[in-house]
């Protein structure tokens, strides 16, 4: 039997124990070596037990051992040493186990306060038919999205933190400067706002529930950055959507596209914002009734730059519109809608395209139905319609007021339009067979820019195969996407002023295919 | 005009939630439940209280389908009011039991993690498989089950704060053919 020194240290310091607490221990071994009590004499005479006496409490293999006289006093010895050296080792491991737990079990991590995940992590190829310049493709591969995101609960009062970084574009944002001190009075010669905002800031939003008891009648309170409870669309995640492109009703021309005119029908319209500041109230009544209500800044979520943080002047990021929803659930995942924004837009340091100055206001009604006697199939729409006012920009160009001549005040000089958009979606999960994990999926939409004007309609209907390799929907989806679109896009309206319409050059005229990988976890 | 509308709603709102009843099993079924049921007793002494009607809330742990029997096994959780109806995960379960169902249920809605509510008699202990290994829990026959399809999450957590976007919770009452 070997032996370190450190256990031959502990041989000694028990035998020292066993005879300090005045424990009998067998005086001599069968061979005849001396034992540590026989070379104590007085100790041994204290105890003064006979060689072959038993061990008190000597019931174990080596008290029998030693009695029977198979070992000596010397292995008795090292037998218990070596047991108690082993026991104190598994103590000491146990209290650093202990130890650890205390401090890990402290940590943010395990505790819910601090999570982090895969909003969406997608790459797409996409092949658009129309006509492009020299040094473009039809044909492009790209990461859509790629967006990481941290969530956590501090307490009951504050339920919810949550960030999201989108890092598929360091790209800046331009903001729409105003006209003054424009070269020669014209403001189409004012060169464009300047870069102002980067968007890796995607999301950023704090939930306060301030009294329990309140909830879910008032539920929340919600504030910062987030997908506005605009719809469906607007506010489905990225990763969770059923289709590869954001409907119309979200962003439509542009693009390569006709630019923007003074009926109001060509740029990019941006006419609902997916993502905005705002402060709101959310709760649920009956378990039928879900509403929410509340304020925003109208101008997207970029406009966080616009703020100077010395002075605290907030160029064009003042609230400006007042919002409600109240969605009533006939079952537990179907329901019907009704939304409405009110207030004003601006197009001076604004970061949204398509919106002049003056009232603004939305109406919208969705629904989505989830069939529980055909299980896996889903059908969901939303129309939508409202008013933007006078002299439309796109992002970054001169504009100022809602002003008819464009020389002096930029922007597009349309005199403000009522635009409408609808759409409506079906998809059927197959979830036995041969085709489990496939859905079919089949959207068809309408954007009119201006309801006053013919010839200028978008339409698209979107063909569609999802495959789920995983797909425990919100958490986690991995799918892949099919998407064919069929686009037609009528013209840029009627009358005198129209500029000159080419639909090969018009990427929303037409087709374009579609197809994307994507990862989503957390 | 728009502010008045906008208060009016918010008011009929709270009038109609203070009316609300966060029922969610036929009154039949919840008749003659033990308002005062020891769950803790009956973990500990469950041959003492067989035959008792009780309503009991918990996190799905296992489940596993036998012909047209359910056996479903379940940490304990408290049911609360706020902030929404249902079994609330406050870290201090007390203890596993297990419901045995009658009938069919969606195996997507037995996932671990997903939220229950039970309303049954109270039988002596039964064996069931947690994690491979055979457990003795007291046992449950189910006259109705509402499930929450959490995956583990809290049910007060949805529907604005499940990963980043709007997600309904699915959830449903499902009875045995002898309710």
């Amino acid at each position: 039997m070997t032996c370190s020194s450190e256990r031959r240290g502990v041989v000694g310091y028990t035998a020292v124990a066993f005879l300090t607490l005045g424990l009998s221990l067998p005086a001599q071994a069968a061979d005849g070596s001396k034992s540590l009590a026989q070379a104590d004499p007085t100790t041994a005479e204290e105890q003064g037990p006979p060689a072959r006496e038993l061990p008190p409490g000597g019931t174990s293999i080596e008290d029998l051992l030693l009695q029977k006289g198979t070992i000596t006093m010397d292995e008795w010895i090292q037998i218990r040493a070596e047991q108690e050296y082993k026991a104190a080792d598994q103590n000491r491991r146990l209290d650093s186990i202990e130890e650890w737990k205390a401090k890990t079990e402290l940590l943010p991590m395990l505790r819910d306060k601090v999570n982090f995940g895969l909003n969406a992590l997608q790459v797409q190829y996409g092949h658009v038919d129309a006509q492009v310049p020299e040094g473009k493709s039809q044909d492009s591969f790209s990461i859509r999205r790629s967006e990481i995101i941290f969530w956590g609960k501090l307490s009951e009062m504050i339920p919810r933190w949550h960030t999201l970084l989108e890092f598929q574009s360091t790209g800046l944002t331009n903001s729409t400067p105003d006209c003054s001190n424009s070269p020669g009075g014209n403001c189409a010669n004012k060169p464009g706002g300047p870069p102002v905002s980067a968007t890796f800031f995607r999301e950023a939003y704090i939930d306060v529930r301030p009294v329990q008891s309140w909830a879910p009648t008032l539920n929340m309170i919600r504030l910062g950055i987030f997908r506005m409870p605009f719809g469906i669309f607007s506010e489905t995640s990225g990763g969770l959507r059923d289709v590869i492109s954001s409907p119309y009703l979200n962003a439509v021309g542009g693009g390569g596209g006709p630019g923007q005119n003074r009926n109001g029908t060509g740029g990019t319209i941006e006419f609902i914002q997916e993502r905005d500041y705002f402060v709101d109230v959310r709760g649920r009544i009956a378990n039928r009734l879900e509403y929410v209500a509340g304020i925003t800044n109208n101008n997207n979520y970029q406009a966080n730059s616009l703020v100077n943080n010395a002075s605290g002047i907030g160029g064009a990021n003042q609230p400006k519109a007042l919002y409600t929803r109240v969605r009533w659930f006939a079952s537990d995942v179907s329901f019907i809608s009704f939304t409405t924004i009110q207030g004003e837009s601006n197009n001076t340091g604004t970061l949204i395209n398509g919106r002049g100055k003056g009232d603004f206001d939305r109406y919208g009604v969705d629904f989505r139905y989830t069939s529980k006697v055909f299980p896996g199939l889903m059908l969901q729409g939303e129309y939508w319609q409202g008013h933007d006012g006078a002299n439309a920009t796109t992002v970054g160009t001169p504009a100022q007021g809602s002003c008819a001549d464009t020389a002096v005040c930029g922007g597009s000089g349309a005199p403000g339009m009522m635009r409408r958009t609808w759409y409506v979606l079906g998809k059927y999960l197959i979830t036995r067979g041969p085709f489990e994990n496939f859905e079919p999926t089949l959207m068809y939409e309408q954007f009119d820019p201006n309801t006053k004007m013919s010839n200028d309609l978008y339409t698209r209907t979107i063909v569609g195969l999802t495959y789920y390799f995983e797909n425990f929907p919100p958490k986690i989806q991995s799918k892949i996407q099919f998407n064919y679109e069929f686009r037609h896009h009528s013209g840029l309206g009627t009358g005198p002023g129209t500029p000159a319409y080419d639909s090969a050059t018009d990427p929303f005229a037409q087709n374009a295919f579609f197809v994307q990988f994507q990862v989503r976890f957390m | 005009m728009k502010t008045i509308v906008l208060g009016m709603v918010v008011i009929a709102g709270f009038l109609l939630g203070a009316c609300a009843s966060d029922s969610i099993f036929p009154p039949d079924a919840t008749k003659g439940v033990d308002p005062d049921f020891d769950f803790t007793r009956w973990r500990m002494l469950p041959n003492q209280a067989e035959g008792k009607k009780v309503q009991l809330g918990g996190r799905i742990i296992d489940a596993a389908t036998k012909g047209e029997t359910v056996s479903i096994v379940v940490a304990q959780l408290p049911i609360v009011e706020h902030p929404a109806y249902g079994p609330k995960d406050t870290g201090k379960s007390r203890g596993e039991f297990a419901v045995v169902y009658r009938g069919r249920i969606d195996p997507s809605l037995l996932q671990r993690g997903n939220r229950l509510i039970v309303v049954g008699m109270t039988q002596s202990p039964n064996i069931f498989s947690v994690d491979d290994l055979p457990k003795s829990l007291p046992t449950v026959e189910a006259i109705c089950v509402h499930v929450w399809k959490t995956g583990g999450r809290e049910i007060g957590e949805f529907p604005f704060n499940a990963g980043g976007g709007y997600q309904p919770l699915v959830e449903e009452t499902l009875c045995t053919r002898n309710s």
